[in-house]
C-alpha cells in the first residue's frame, strides 16, 4: 500500500461545504438579482427581459429622490455624529481615574437592535409621547421629513456612541505615550495637545471607523423599518427601505432588484471613492 | 474636572432613555401614562410583563426559533470556515489564496441583493418558512468571516506540529479536529459570538423568509409588536418584551469579554 502524501488526499473536500455555502447562498442570489433588475417580474410569470428599463423608470421616481435624500442624511449623519461624539467621549475618559465607569452609561444601548430601538423610542417619540410631554412641545417628531429622519439618526446615535467609543479607547490605549508625554512637557494641554498631538496619531483608526459608518449608513434598515416603516406617505424610506417596499410589498421584483443594485453601486463607488482617497492621504 | 462635568451631563443624558426603558418595562401593564413616565411605579411589574409578552407575541417560540438559529449556524459556519482556512493555510491547497479570496468575496454583497433570489428559490424548494431553510442561510453568511479569522490564525501557528502529528501517523482530519481546532478555541469563540450577535439582531432575513410564528426570528415578532403598541400592546408590555429580547447578547458580553478581547487580537494577525 502507498503511504497518503503529507498533506493528504482529500483536501478539496474540506473547502468544498464552504465554496458550496457561499457559492450557492450568496453568489447565486447576487448574480440572480443582478439578472432581476433587467427583467419585468412579478414573481408569478416567467422574468421578462426589458433591458435597461427598470433603471430609467427609477430615474424618474420622485421617491427615489427622497430616499436618496434620506440615505444621504444617514450617511452622512452616521459618519459624523456617533463616531465624532464616540471619539470625544474616549478621549475625555480613557487616562481618567475610573474612565470605564463613566462610559458605562453609553454601553448599555448598544444592547439594543434596531427592533428593539424601535420598541423603546416609539413611546418617547410619539406625538403624545414623552419627548413632547417633557420638552412642553406639540412637535410631531415622527411625521414629517426629514425631521423623522433626523429623529431616527438621534436614536441611533444614542446606541452607536458606546461601540465607537470602545474602539477609540482601545486606540488611545495602544498609542505610543512618548510623544504626547512630550507634547505635555513642552505646555500642550486640552485642545492643542489634542489637536496637534493625540489626532494625527488616532487618525488612522478614524478612518477606518468612519469607513464602517459610512457602508453602515448606506445600507440603513431595521431602525427605519421598525419605527416608521419608511412612512409616512415613504417620506422616511432609505434605498434599503425603498428597495425592501418595492419588492415585498408591491411585489415588483424586477424594479426592486434594481433599486438593490443601485444601492450595491452606490455603496461600492463610495467605498472605493473613500479608500481611495484615504490611501493617497 | 471639566472633563468629568461633560462626561457626567453626556452621560446622564444617555441614562435617560435606558432609565425610562426600566422604569416602564416593570410598570404594571395598565398602569403606563406618558405624562408621569419618569416616576417609578410602587409596584414592580417586570416579571409579569416578561410573561405577558411571551404569551401575546408568540415570543416564547420565536426566541426558540431565534436560539437555534443563533447558536447553530454561527457553530457549523466556524466549524465550515475553520475547515477551509486549515485547508488553505495548513494542507496548501492548490491556488488557496483564490479559493480563499472566493469565500470572503461572499461578505461583499448587501443583504438586498440576496432577498429576490432567496424569497423565490426558498418558496421553490420548500425553504420558505422553513427552520432548515433558515439556519442554511444564516451558516452560509457566517463562513466568510470565520475563514478570514482561522486563516489569519492558522497561518501563525508553526508547520512542524503538522509535520510531526503526521509523522505519528495521524489523518489530516484527525490533525485539524484534535489539534488545530483546539488550539484555535478563543479565535473560534470570538467569531462565535459576533455571528451569534448578528443572527440574534437579524430583521431582514426573517421578514422576508419566513412567517408563521414557529419559524420566525424573536426580532421579526417584536417588529410586529411594535406596530401593535398602537393597536392594543400596552406600552410596558412591548418594553419589557424588547429588554427580555436583548438580555442573551448581554450576557453573552459579559461572560466571555476577555476571551472576546484576546481572540480578536490573536485572530487579527
Amino acid at each position: 500500500m502507498r503511504t497518503a502524501p503529507i498533506l493528504g488526499r482529500f483536501r478539496g473536500g474540506y473547502v468544498a461545504p464552504a465554496v458550496l455555502l457561499v457559492a450557492g447562498l450568496l453568489y447565486a442570489p447576487f448574480l440572480w438579482t443582478a439578472y432581476l433588475s433587467l427583467t419585468a417580474y412579478d414573481g408569478l410569470a416567467d422574468p421578462e427581459f426589458v433591458g435597461l428599463r427598470n433603471f430609467t423608470r427609477l430615474f424618474d421616481d420622485p421617491a427615489l429622490l427622497t430616499s436618496t435624500r434620506n440615505t444621504l442624511i444617514w450617511v452622512v449623519g452616521t459618519m459624523v455624529l456617533p463616531v465624532g461624539l464616540g471619539l470625544l467621549v474616549a478621549v475625555l475618559s480613557y487616562d481618567i481615574k475610573g474612565g470605564a465607569w463613566f462610559r458605562v452609561p453609553f454601553m448599555l444601548p448598544y444592547a439594543l437592535s434596531g427592533a428593539g430601538l424601535g420598541m423603546v423610542w416609539s413611546p418617547i417619540l410619539s406625538h403624545d409621547g414623552i419627548a413632547n410631554l417633557l420638552l412642553g412641545t406639540d412637535t410631531a417628531y415622527m411625521q414629517e421629513a426629514p425631521h423623522n429622519t433626523i429623529a431616527m439618526l438621534l436614536v441611533w446615535t444614542w446606541q452607536q456612541l458606546g461601540v465607537n467609543t470602545l474602539l477609540f479607547v482601545v486606540g488611545l490605549q495602544s498609542i505610543p505615550k512618548a510623544p504626547i508625554e512630550a507634547a505635555r512637557l513642552d505646555g500642550a494641554s486640552g485642545w492643542s495637545l489634542f489637536r496637534h498631538v493625540i489626532w494625527p496619531l488616532m487618525r488612522p483608526l478614524t478612518a477606518v471607523v468612519v469607513g464602517l459608518a459610512l457602508v453602515a449608513g448606506l445600507k440603513t434598515f431595521d431602525i427605519v423599518w421598525a419605527m416608521t416603516q419608511g412612512g409616512p406617505g415613504r417620506n422616511s424610506e432609505t434605498l434599503a427601505v425603498m428597495m425592501y417596499r418595492e419588492t415585498f410589498v408591491a411585489t415588483k421584483y424586477g424594479y426592486g432588484s434594481a433599486v438593490a443594485v443601485l444601492l450595491t453601486v452606490v455603496a461600492g463607488l463610495a467605498s472605493w471613492l473613500y479608500l481611495r482617497r484615504q490611501v493617497n492621504g | 474636572m471639566i472633563r468629568r462635568l461633560v462626561l457626567v451631563v453626556l452621560g446622564l443624558i444617555w441614562l435617560g432613555p435606558t432609565y425610562l426603558l426600566l422604569v416602564n418595562a416593570s410598570r404594571p401593564a395598565d398602569a403606563y401614562d406618558p405624562a408621569s413616565a419618569w416616576v417609578p411605579s410602587g409596584d414592580f411589574a417586570l416579571f409579569q410583563n416578561f410573561s405577558t409578552a411571551l404569551e401575546r407575541a408568540d415570543l416564547a417560540q420565536s426566541l426558540a426559533s431565534t436560539a437555534l438559529y443563533s447558536v447553530v449556524s454561527p457553530l457549523l459556519g466556524v466549524l465550515i470556515g475553520a475547515m477551509a482556512g486549515y485547508t488553505i493555510v495548513v494542507l496548501r491547497l492548490r491556488f488557496g489564496f483564490l479559493w480563499f479570496m472566493l469565500i470572503f468575496g461572499g461578505t461583499i454583497f448587501p443583504s438586498q441583493m440576496l432577498l429576490v433570489p432567496l424569497f423565490i428559490g426558498y418558496s421553490d424548494a420548500g425553504l420558505y418558512d422553513d427552520r432548515f431553510g433558515m439556519l442554511l442561510l444564516y451558516t452560509a453568511i457566517n463562513v466568510p468571516l470565520a475563514a478570514f479569522v482561522l486563516r489569519n490564525f492558522y497561518s501563525g501557528v508553526a508547520f512542524s506540529i503538522f509535520e510531526a502529528a503526521r509523522m505519528d501517523g495521524a489523518s489530516t482530519f484527525r490533525i485539524f479536529f484534535r489539534i488545530y481546532l483546539p488550539l484555535s478555541m478563543s479565535a473560534l469563540a470570538a467569531v462565535f459570538i459576533l455571528e451569534f450577535t448578528f443572527i440574534w439582531n437579524d430583521l431582514i432575513f426573517g421578514l422576508v423568509l419566513t412567517q408563521s410564528e414557529g419559524v420566525r426570528p424573536v426580532m421579526v415578532a417584536l417588529n410586529g409588536l411594535i406596530t401593535d403598541v398602537y393597536a392594543g400592546t400596552p406600552v410596558p408590555v412591548g418594553l419589557a418584551a424588547g429588554l427580555m429580547v436583548s438580555l442573551p447578547t448581554v450576557a453573552l458580553f459579559l461572560a466571555t469579554q476577555r476571551l472576546f478581547a484576546r481572540g480578536l487580537s490573536l485572530g487579527s494577525v
